[in-house]
């Protein structure tokens, strides 16, 4: 049922609060005939609190997972689950095949230590230890020798643009230093898999972005898997690959940046685009296509379809036809009428 | 403009007193409450002349409970004792090697290591205070003396740090335990110092492992308390980080979270730095024992108050020290250069080697003899001159305040004090005004307030150790029940009613009205004094260091000064609560009033409010919480002062655990101890109650 190249692969994941919680889901998915909407409103009214209902995704090996919602989305609670700091109620969760939700606490500390890297909102560094030790905090419970950690602290340190600071105190940094520290921990161990928990949320705007281009560069090269939870709509489209957005429990959408964009799934997600510059984030093949016989094209500004549609309405602007889009491989991938790529933007009005 | 509406309502909702929300007609559980108090009481006093037993408590109904504990007590012994004993002779042991240590030493190489450390951990400050404060202590003669407390003290601390560590850890580890041991953890603290004194002499033996093993029960919490909630505060995230790294549990605790909650421990081990001090000398009073405590004892029973102000300054010395050292090292700062402490330590060595020959041996200095003998002479030239004015502040106190709250007006109202005789006439008069004041204030929308004055003239004119037990009990089953609904109305009727049944009501009467008398005192003059802190930075500058010195001293210390000028007695016993307990009043006064959020304050100044009027309605109400909190600690330090004040001539519960030390009887010690406790208890959780309900109403 899974993909097969996913990394993680989550499957009717219910996280339920209150007491009895596995038991009262059970009973409630019978009484409802396994209507998780219905068994959810049942919950809530005896009492219990379902924070994540029914949530099912794939996470493909080496792709960005966006899990974006308002807080009380549940979103954070998701990631809880996941890497099981918190007990699930209900589903399996697959890290590589392997059902992390059954594996025995010696095995769970053992993915931790080799598999699994994480980064906190409020960065979790432990005060009392230098950056250095931070970063090397991992590779201790590993059993790594303190030389081999200090090398390898200092190497990832250096990853993350904080050469020099080794030896400073978590308290001595800027907000924007400590998540470094934060991620380059999180990198140590070279994971397979990268957990971030709204890592840019306690930042400013300008080192929020800042940050997001470091992470878009050392992803470019590292190719991690990751899951990656923030409430910001535009970080979500910059840093995806693909996004799932939660509403009170529930997964709304689930799909690539442009998918969003151009087909929100209902009127939640759209008003969560609403304000976004469209052009910016969509491209210029989610608007494209190949009709049956080619009509005439006297112009061909050359469009490639990985193009953003403000770049590509930036060179075609001035033309009333259609031009041709082209693909990677070099051969006619489409074509898109400039007026379809200036619909687009258009702000949708209600 | 949402900011203004905000602090408006806050001032509405905490400027009334919450339960004057509705008229007299519907009756709110304020009310309700305070109406059954008055009824309740009104009959009591109308039925008390021919029914003896609302008066006092049938005999026939009193349990032998205090037989029957010392029985059972004693029965344990037995059986516990030879362990008991073979701890004792353990510890032995560790006390010895301390003892030896520090009295055997040279007194110039001690003075050089803890100036040594004064300079490693603070500097030329610490440094200097170190030396300046041994120096006295040398020079007072009390040397061997001091000697002898800091040995005891120096086997106690790592002992109670241990227990208290430990008991922190599992609280915080098994969760199911926790609440029994919180609840643990304030009997330990709440049960009076001097209880612990008499079965521990049962069962370890007459000698010092005695005062050892009261300082580690006594100690012991401050450092599980501040373990435990300095492993709850810290911060989920690091936690969540340490688990994600593959820490194994004890890894987590170990590696991340007790480090991280370094700074909280750090004040647990202030705190019980302090409070195992302070033990280690009160239990002094069991004697035997050639410490400082112990000649502050012995030179104030022989009225030998040059010298016992001179023993108390030693004291004194040493918890400042003990304090001022332990706190810095608490504040990671900068340590100080290795080069001065090293040569610090050589120049005491040197002088050490020379000491022997050269310099005199610890008891032969007596720099103060001459000041005691002129303190003593200049006392009693001052007592000579105005013991006139003293006898009238004491007196008048006495007749004027203390005797009307213990025996009522009906009774201390005497031609010979008050200059004419209190009579049934005015008793009707009192009542009859009382009552159309009520009247009046219930029909303005009080009334609580009119049925509280009913009430406060009742316990007025009737005296609070006269006070019938229905009523006693009515009272505070209604409180509880306002503050902490069913459960705590139980629990504060059954808890005081155990008081009753087991026939230490009368001294209990007798602690509630001492208790009752110095905390009206400082709630008058501590909130007056931290308001006036609030409103004058200047004030706030010279009251601070005042209330950290108040609270520095051990117990103990208080009596020499008011036994110096108003003799023994329960006016000294008064006064020695009062500095006491004064403390917190000011301190969460002073706290609460000035913590107001600035948004909330610019909010009312932008409406236009005058300064009085900031402080009215949106100051005051905000602080409410806090203060009670104060109230609270206030009273609980009154509580623990009561005991001590015992020494000093009062006749309540204090007194029995005192007498009980001195005659072992040990089923009289824990049931007056044990009654001790659940007054300060009960007295805990009501407050506790009210302060939580009103910050709820206050959304905090």
């Amino acid at each position: 049922m899974s993909h097969p190249h996913a990394a993680i692969s989550c499957r009717g994941i219910w996280q339920v609060y209150g007491a009895d919680a596995p038991q009262q889901l059970k009973r409630a998915l019978a009484e409802t005939g396994n209507d998780s909407r219905a068994a959810a409103a049942l919950l809530r009214e005896r009492g219990l609190v379902p924070a994540v209902q029914d949530v099912s995704f794939d996470v493909l090996e080496g792709e960005v997972f966006v899990i974006m919602g308002l807080s009380g989305s549940g979103k954070s609670t998701l990631i809880r689950t996941i890497s099981r700091l918190a007990e699930g109620t209900a589903g399996s969760i697959l890290i590589h095949g392997e059902d992390i939700l059954t594996a025995s606490k010696q095995r769970l500390i053992e993915l931790r230590r080799n598999k699994l890297g994480m980064v906190f909102q409020h960065f979790g560094l432990f005060p009392h230890m230098t950056v250095a030790e931070n970063v090397g905090f991992p590779l201790k419970m590993q059993g790594m020798s303190r030389t081999d950690r200090r090398a390898r602290a200092l190497e990832m340190l250096d990853l993350v643009g904080l050469s020099g600071r080794e030896d400073a105190f978590p308290r001595e940094l800027s907000g924007g230093q400590r998540q470094r520290v934060g991620i380059a921990r999180a990198l140590a161990v070279n994971p397979d898999l990268l957990f971030l928990d709204e890592p840019y949320s306690a930042l400013d705007p300008l080192i929020r972005r800042q940050l997001q281009d470091e992470f878009l560069k050392i992803q470019a090269g590292l190719q991690k898997t990751s899951v990656f939870i923030t409430h910001d709509i535009t970080e979500a489209l910059k840093l995806a690959d693909r996004i799932a957005i939660m509403r009170d429990g529930v997964v709304v959408q689930i799909g690539t940046p442009d998918e969003i964009i151009v087909n929100p799934a209902n009127d939640y997600v759209r008003e969560f685009t609403r304000d976004v510059p469209k052009g910016r984030y969509s491209h210029v093949s989610s608007m494209m296509n190949m009709p049956e016989t080619l009509p005439a094209m006297p112009d061909d500004p050359k469009i490639g379809e990985d193009m953003t549609v403000d770049d590509a309405l930036a060179s075609c602007m001035a033309l009333y036809q259609p031009v041709p889009v082209w693909g990677r491989d070099g051969r006619m991938a489409g074509i898109v009428h400039p007026s379809q790529l200036a619909d687009a933007l258009q702000v949708e009005r209600t | 403009m949402t900011d203004i509406s905000a602090s408006g309502s806050v001032a509405a909702t905490g400027g009334k007193d919450g339960t004057g929300r509705t008229g007299m007609n519907g009756m709110t559980p304020g009310v309700r409450i305070a109406f059954l108090c008055v009824l309740v009481g009104a009959i009591c006093l109308a039925l008390s002349p021919y029914q003896a037993w609302i008066r006092t408590w049938p005999a026939a109904l009193t349990l032998p409970a205090t037989e029957w504990i010392g029985a059972g007590l004693t029965t344990l012994f037995e059986f516990l004792k030879p362990a008991a004993r073979s701890l004792a002779r353990l510890l032995e042991y560790p006390m010895a090697g301390a003892n030896r240590l520090l009295v055997g030493s040279p007194y110039a190489l001690t003075i050089g290591v803890f100036t040594a450390l004064g300079w490693h951990i603070g500097g030329i400050r610490m440094a200097a205070l170190a030396l300046a404060g041994l120096g006295f202590v040398l020079a007072s003669g009390y040397w061997i003396a001091s000697m002898n407390t800091l040995g005891l003290v120096f086997v106690s601390v790592p002992l109670a740090l241990i227990v208290g560590g430990l008991i922190g850890v599992l609280a915080h580890e098994i969760c199911s335990l926790r609440r029994a041991i919180e609840t643990v953890l304030d009997i330990m603290q709440t049960v009076p110092t001097f209880a612990y004194l008499t079965p521990l002499l049962l069962l370890f033996g007459f000698g010092p492992v005695v005062g050892l093993i009261a300082s580690v029960i006594y100690a012991a919490p401050p450092m599980a308390r501040n373990v435990l909630l300095g492993l709850k505060r810290v911060e989920p995230d690091i936690r969540e980080a340490a688990i994600m790294n593959g820490a194994t549990r004890s890894q987590q605790l170990l590696l991340v979270e007790i480090p991280s909650a370094g700074r909280q421990i750090m004040v647990g081990v202030n705190q019980t730095i302090m409070a195992a001090l302070s033990m280690v000398i009160i239990a002094a009073v069991i004697g035997g024992f050639n410490d400082i405590g112990w000649e502050v004892l012995l030179t104030m029973r022989k009225a030998a108050f040059g010298q016992s102000l001179i023993a108390g300054v030693v004291i004194v010395i040493f918890a400042i020290l003990a304090d001022r050292m332990s706190s810095a090292l608490a504040r990671d700062g900068k340590r100080h250069s290795w080069k001065v402490t090293a040569s610090i330590l050589l120049a005491a060595v040197v002088i050490a080697l020379f000491q022997n020959s050269a310099l005199p041996a610890a008891q032969d200095f007596a720099a103060f003899k001459s000041a005691a003998a002129v303190i003593d002479r200049s006392l009693g030239a001052f007592i000579a001159a105005n013991g006139v004015i003293l006898d009238g502040v004491k007196n008048g106190t006495m007749f004027f305040v203390l005797l009307p709250l213990r025996i009522g007006l009906e009774k201390a109202v005497l031609p010979f004090t008050w200059g004419f005789q209190w009579t049934t006439g005015i008793s009707i008069a009192v009542f009859s005004i009382a009552t159309v004041a009520a009247i009046v204030l219930a029909l303005r929308n009080h009334a609580v307030a009119g049925l509280s004055l009913l009430i406060a003239t009742g316990i007025l004119v009737t005296g609070i150790t006269n006070l019938p037990w229905p009523f006693v009990l009515v009272a505070l089953g209604g409180l509880g029940w306002l503050a902490g609904g069913t459960k705590l109305s139980v629990f504060a009727v059954s808890m005081t009613g155990a008081i009753l049944s087991i026939g230490l009501w009368e001294p209990a009467l007798l602690s509630i009205y001492l208790c009752t008398a110095s905390v009206l005192i400082c709630v008058a003059v501590g909130g007056a004094i931290g308001a006036g802190c609030a409103v004058s930075e200047n004030a706030w500058r010279v009251m601070r260091p005042v209330c950290d010195f108040l609270q520095t001293i051990p117990l103990f210390v208080f009596l020499i000064p008011v036994l110096m000028f108003f003799q023994i007695g329960e006016f000294s016993a008064f006064l020695a609560i009062c500095a006491y307990a004064i403390v917190p009043m000011i301190r969460y006064t002073h706290h609460g009033l000035t913590s107001t959020p600035d948004e909330l304050i610019e909010a009312a100044v932008a409406s236009g409010a005058s300064e009085w009027q900031v402080m009215r309605e949106v100051r005051i109400p905000y602080s409410a919480p806090t203060i009670l909190l104060g109230l609270n600690q206030t009273i609980l330090y009154a509580f623990s002062m009561l005991v001590i004040a015992a020494l000093i001539g009062t006749t309540d519960l204090g007194q029995q655990i005192y007498l009980a030390l001195g005659q072992g009887d040990v089923g009289l010690g824990v049931a007056a101890g044990a009654s001790m406790a659940i007054l300060a208890l009960v007295a805990d959780r009501l407050i506790q109650g009210f302060a939580a309900r009103q910050r709820h109403a206050l959304g905090l």
